[in-house]
């Protein structure tokens, strides 16, 4: 068989670009260490959320130096916390989220970021971010999950160092 | 039709679509700085990302 050189040249352009894509995906991936949701946060019983020590007093707690984690239920149509009072971390940090529904599917998604997921009634759903910079993000439900659903908004600020250090100070 | 006398044969790499290498060229270009664009914005501006 004979092929022509265009073809050949396109047949290996087009090898070139397929391992071109997946390299500069395995790149963020191993490197970067950018990641997927999945569902390692597990399940849980929808009408035991309350009696559950992670979501009885939903929250922001410090687990490591760096570390932080949130503790969230949306409901309709608010985040707590995020919604009647933000969520405070500081920059440099690492902040595992886990949320869950106590009633209907929810999104759960900081504004203009790949951090987000779907919350859904009975699950948990964990992903852990990197704030490397302080700033605000809005924090919006993207699920439609009732009347108010456009309204189903919270605020996730991170802090400046010093600022930070201030409030902590401020707390006692 | 007179079509017939205008014919020519020639061999199989005397066929040289020049125009058609460089549209996919340019194509192939267009493709891989969009992609290149995407990836950026997508994993390495800086924002918060997904690490787990």
């Amino acid at each position: 068989m004979e092929i022509h050189k265009y073809e050949k040249a396109w047949l290996v352009g087009a090898l070139v670009l397929i391992f071109f894509f997946i390299g500069t995906i395995a790149y963020v991936s191993a490197v970067v260490g950018v990641d997927m949701v999945d569902d390692s946060g597990g399940a849980l019983d929808v009408d035991e959320v309350s009696e559950d020590e992670r979501f009885a007093d939903p929250r922001v707690e410090q687990v490591g130096e760096d570390e932080y984690e949130v503790y969230m239920i949306a409901q309709q149509f608010i985040f707590r916390p995020g919604t009647h009072d933000t969520v405070d971390v500081p920059e440099n940090s690492e902040v595992t989220f886990y949320v869950t529904s106590i009633d209907v599917i929810h999104g759960f998604q900081l504004v203009g970021t790949n951090v987000n997921t779907m919350v859904i009634p009975g699950q948990v759903a964990e992903i852990t971010v990197e704030f490397d910079e302080p700033g605000e993000h809005g924090i919006i439900c993207n699920e439609y999950c009732g009347d108010a659903h456009a309204d189903m908004e919270g605020l996730l600020v991170v802090h400046p160092e010093d600022e930070w250090e201030e409030m902590q100070g401020g707390d006692g | 039709m007179g079509t017939e006398s205008r014919e020519k044969e020639i061999s199989h790499d005397e066929f040289d679509p020049i125009g058609t290498l460089a549209l996919i060229a340019v194509y192939f270009l267009i493709l891989v700085v969009m992609w290149i664009v995407m990836w950026y914005a997508e994993f390495l501006d800086g924002g918060p990302t997904v690490v787990g």
